[in-house]
């Protein structure tokens, strides 16, 4: 009986050995298929993980985007001929648009710069900005040629270092009227060029160099109006800007105090759907007394990424500046990439009078643009001017 | 013989008896068509209650689409929400409606919407609009609903509002899972701020809500000549928030989504509805995954939440004009342009529109459904197959144009000449959808065999084009264990879409035949193709319970 009852049990567990997974496994109906294979799944249900990459573009879009409080990256120039530069900031949110920020910059050429600043963004219902600033800034080799348009090609540098301190507000009344005003307090040092290019006062005299020699405090105003109706100054297919600007810079000893005006046209000119788009740029600066005085180091320049692009920065300075661009952009691809054949001349010139289209100092070139709806974090171009080639690499539009 | 060995010998021809028993056993993995086939709704039979909300980055989202290629390392399969007949059950996805149900006019115009709109009286602000272009900000009515409401931008007065309730009925005809959205006219006056508003600034820290910020929203928004804002209010979606659904793979954590989402052809399909309306934003961002309670348990319901971007205006704007034509990057398109100074031009730049203002860059002379492009390229749009598109053009030619002219009008625009334009632009558009993807495969449909053993068929192109000269018809018997068919009779051929079934068919309940049915049309080669379908002998006659339309593939 023993035996018999054993040999039932063992034929028992073997028929649930290989039948039960059978009908486990069997499905009658697609519907018990389906609840199969999600029963399956639920055995191994797991949170949602961002990779890697999808972290960091999340961050950093939040970071460039919404700018929120903490630490940032933070790209810009710390004086036009500074060269690639990087830098940090942290900003603190004590209002709803209105930021305190502390950043640095610092670049291959040993040029450096630190800034506190407060901005306060679309105030009166999004018309107006306002910013206050107090920083210190190092540009230890910037470029000096001379003054003049006619000048040679031999360069020498000195070393500014300023301090300054003021505020400015940005006023859009309607939808295209702009207004802005502001004062600074700046305080320059002049110093001995670095690197290796002889230092200004090695190469001229204050004939030469109007100013040499000096370290003078400014109380510097200036106010503007204009017209602007591109979708954005950092990056726009249409649109145009018309602008005019009143700077005064007061000596504190009145010896180097004159008074500025500038002038800027920019109109872009869309053709077929923006397949093309024709770019004009005008400007002019002028000092308004010829008996003023000012220091060569503030001289209206030429030369540079974003006005004459086949001489280097600040090649060409002088009192009064004349500057003409066209472009001729095509686009390869609306969400970020932009061509462009370009043709710019411009003079510098001591009296207004000189300003004439005479002895225009000319470049051609190509260059392309990745860029964003309002702005274009790089701009890469090839210029080719009397002097030779020049290769631009920028973090702004051309203009 | 000893005990013992009665016992081994006894066993064993125990073991050998259930062995034999098992094998006799037919496994339900083994049939092609089970008892419930075709299933009528895909089932939820999880508990969902642990997916939690994601947050999905819209630039990542955007980036992930337009160069990863997400999801497509797989090959390109047949559409995997569908069933045996080749159509998609209802699910937590999709509801069967135009094209399946008897729908009218006054059902589609009516669309998702199950009552009247926000309750008169005081309309209480809990925050401003966070997310997207469109001015607005989420309030409870006078009864404590809560809405979403979304104004039209400033200078586009009925472009967003109109075209909202316009895809909204539409999307839902459709079979999509859409928000109730209701036009509303709203009085600055006549708002609160709820003591509980909390608005984002800047810093990404809350604050309690000020009436200047929602000066500031409605700053933004086009104001009427009688001082009231026109806007659409949209009503809360039942069930916890979940965030957006992707169009590719499946949540990790939904234990009953197990179809990839590229697979799917309620996703896949959206290249051929997104080219009718010009759905061009179609992006986790403007979708919406709720947890719901159904039957007693938790499961995850998917909302095509934001069809606002369709026809031919942006949340803020005209759209561009390159939109509904090109991907925001092709390289080579963009390598092509470079090399040729832009003069490598393509049709968006000298298609010409009839700019309404309010229906904005719309139009239909030359589109092209199946050049049609979205701005970034889902897993689910690449993947569409012929079926996939002709599944989904069936459903647009089930749109009449009393129909669409009656769902333009829910635009409730103040220029009845926007309907109008809004109108025939999507008729237009709808003959080309049913030019293009009925024709592209063999478009026999709506097979039926009846109990004197009829076989009647209808052609789907002949809303398109002329129907074919002749059918072939061929009859088989088909083991549902073994997949073997075993043909009866010859080939016939038929001209009138009916033909009766050669004698031998199978009589015993349960019994399948298979009908292989091929067009014959010169102009379409691909027609040639047969479709295979299946009829299985029920108590009062024979159903359709299989259905291939691209049976090779």
């Amino acid at each position: 009986m023993r035996s018999r009852a054993r040999g039932f049990t063992v034929c028992f567990a073997v028929c649930v050995l290989v039948c039960v997974p059978a009908w486990v496994k069997a499905q009658e109906t697609r519907a018990d298929e389906i609840a199969a294979q999600q029963a399956r799944k639920a055995a191994e249900l797991k949170p949602y993980q961002p990779g890697t990459a999808e972290r960091w573009v999340t961050k950093t879009h939040r970071n460039l985007i919404e700018l929120p409080s903490g630490v940032y990256p933070y790209f810009g120039s710390v004086y036009s001929g500074g060269g690639f530069t990087l830098g940090a900031g942290y900003r603190d949110y004590y209002g709803d648009r209105t930021h305190v920020d502390l950043k640095g910059l610092y670049s291959i050429e040993n040029y450096k710069l630190i800034e506190v600043s407060t901005d306060s963004w679309g105030q009166s219902h999004g018309r107006l900005d306002l910013h206050g600033r107090f920083g210190w800034r190092d540009a230890t080799q910037v470029a000096f040629y001379g003054i003049g348009n006619e000048t040679p090609a031999e360069r020498s540098a000195f070393r500014m270092k300023q301090g300054y301190f003021g505020g400015d507000l940005a006023l859009r009344p309607g939808k295209y009227s702009m207004f802005g005003a502001g004062v600074m307090y700046e305080d320059f040092t002049m110093e001995s060029g670095s690197g290796s290019d002889p230092s200004i006062e090695e190469v001229h005299t204050p004939e030469t160099a109007p100013g040499l020699g000096v370290n003078p405090k400014y109380m510097h105003s200036w106010v503007s109006a204009g017209i602007d109706s591109r979708p954005a100054a950092g990056y726009a297919r249409r649109g145009g800007l018309y602008e005019v600007r009143y700077l005064n810079y007061a000596d504190q000893d009145h010896t180097y105090t004159f008074d500025r005006v500038e002038g800027e046209v920019v109109q872009h000119i869309p053709i077929l759907r923006e397949t093309w788009v024709i770019s004009l740029h005008g400007l002019v600066k002028t000092t308004l007394d010829d008996n003023d005085n000012v220091p060569y180091f503030l001289m209206p320049a030429l030369g540079s990424g974003r006005t004459l692009r086949a001489y280097p920065s600040w090649r060409f300075r002088d009192r009064q500046s004349l500057l003409m661009s066209g472009e001729f952009r095509w686009i390869p691809n609306r969400l970020g990439l932009d061509m462009a054949l370009f043709y710019d001349t411009g003079k510098v010139a001591h009296q207004w009078d000189d300003l004439s289209f005479r002895g225009l100092k000319s470049d051609v070139g190509i260059g392309v643009r990745f860029h964003t709806p309002l702005a274009t974090p790089l701009r890469i171009e090839v210029a080719k001017g009397s002097e030779g080639f020049n290769l631009v690499f920028s973090a702004n539009a051309a203009f | 013989m000893t005990t013992r060995h009665r016992l081994t010998i006894g066993t064993l021809a125990a073991i050998a008896a259930v062995l034999l028993l098992q094998s006799a056993t037919p496994r339900g993995a083994t049939v092609k068509f089970y008892s419930d086939d075709p299933l009528q709704r895909e089932p939820d039979s999880q508990d969902a209650s642990q997916v939690k909300k994601w947050e999905l980055d819209l630039l990542w989202d955007l980036g992930e689409n337009l160069f990863a290629n997400p999801g497509a390392r797989t090959p390109i399969v047949k559409a995997r929400d569908v069933n045996t007949i080749d159509e998609v059950p209802d699910s937590s996805w999709f509801t069967n409606r135009i094209g399946v149900d008897k729908l009218t006019t006054a059902d589609v115009i009516r669309g998702p919407l199950t009552g009247e709109g926000p309750a008169p009286g005081t309309w209480s602000v809990t925050r401003p609009k966070e997310t997207g272009f469109a001015p607005g900000f989420t309030m409870n009515d006078a009864k404590g609903q809560t809405w979403f409401v979304s104004f039209d931008a400033n200078g586009f007065p009925e472009a967003a509002t109109g075209a909202i309730l316009v895809a909204n009925k539409i999307f839902w005809a459709l079979g999509y899972w859409q928000v109730e959205n209701y036009l509303v006219h709203i009085t600055p006056g006549e708002l609160t701020i709820a003591d509980t508003a909390l608005v984002k600034v800047s810093s990404g820290q809350r604050r309690k809500m000020k009436f200047s910020d929602l000066q500031e929203v409605l700053r933004r928004a086009q104001k009427s000549p009688d001082g009231t804002y026109r806007a659409v209010a949209g009503k809360l979606i039942p069930g916890r928030d979940l965030g957006g659904f992707r169009y590719f793979d499946t949540r990790p954590d939904d234990p009953n989504d197990i179809v990839p989402h590229q697979d799917r052809r309620v996703l896949r399909a959206l290249r051929v509805f997104g080219a009718w309306t010009n759905l061009v934003d179609m992006k986790a961002g403007n979708t919406h995954d709720t947890l719901i309670t159904e039957n007693g348990k938790s499961v995850v319901r998917h909302y095509l939440q934001d069809v606002g971007s369709t026809f031919g205006t942006g949340a803020n704007a005209l759209r561009e004009y390159d939109e509904g034509w090109e991907y925001l990057f092709e390289g080579e398109l963009t390598l092509k342009r470079l090399m040729t100074f832009g003069f490598f031009l393509q049709p968006w730049q000298t298609v010409r529109y009839d700019e309404h203002p309010a229906i904005g860059r719309f139009e239909g002379v030359e589109f092209d459904p199946t050049e049609w492009k979205p701005r970034v390229p889902t897993a689910a749009f690449i993947r569409a197959r012929a079926d996939d598109n002709f599944w989904a053009a069936r459903r647009v030619m089930a749109f009449s144009d009393d129909m669409i002219r009656a769902i333009a009008s829910t635009g409730q625009y103040h220029d009845e000449a926007a309907a109008k334009v809004l109108a025939d632009v999507l008729i237009q558009r709808r003959d080309k959808i049913g030019q293009a993807y009925l024709t592209a495969i063999n478009p026999v449909v709506n097979l039926t065999l009846d109990s004197g053993d009829t076989l009647r068929f209808e052609n789907a192109a002949h809303l398109a084009t002329e129907p074919a000269s002749g059918y072939v018809v061929r009859w088989a018997t088909f083991d549902n264990t073994t997949g073997d068919s075993t043909p009866i009779g010859t080939a016939v051929t038929t001209t009138d879409r009916q033909v009766k079934a050669p004698a031998g068919l199978p009589s015993q309940p349960g019994a399948i035949v298979k009908v292989q049915v091929a067009a014959d049309d010169p102009g379409h080669p691909s027609w040639a193709t047969p479709v295979d379908a299946y009829f299985r002998r029920g108590a009062t006659g024979w159903m359709l319970v299989g259905l291939e339309r691209m049976p090779v593939q």
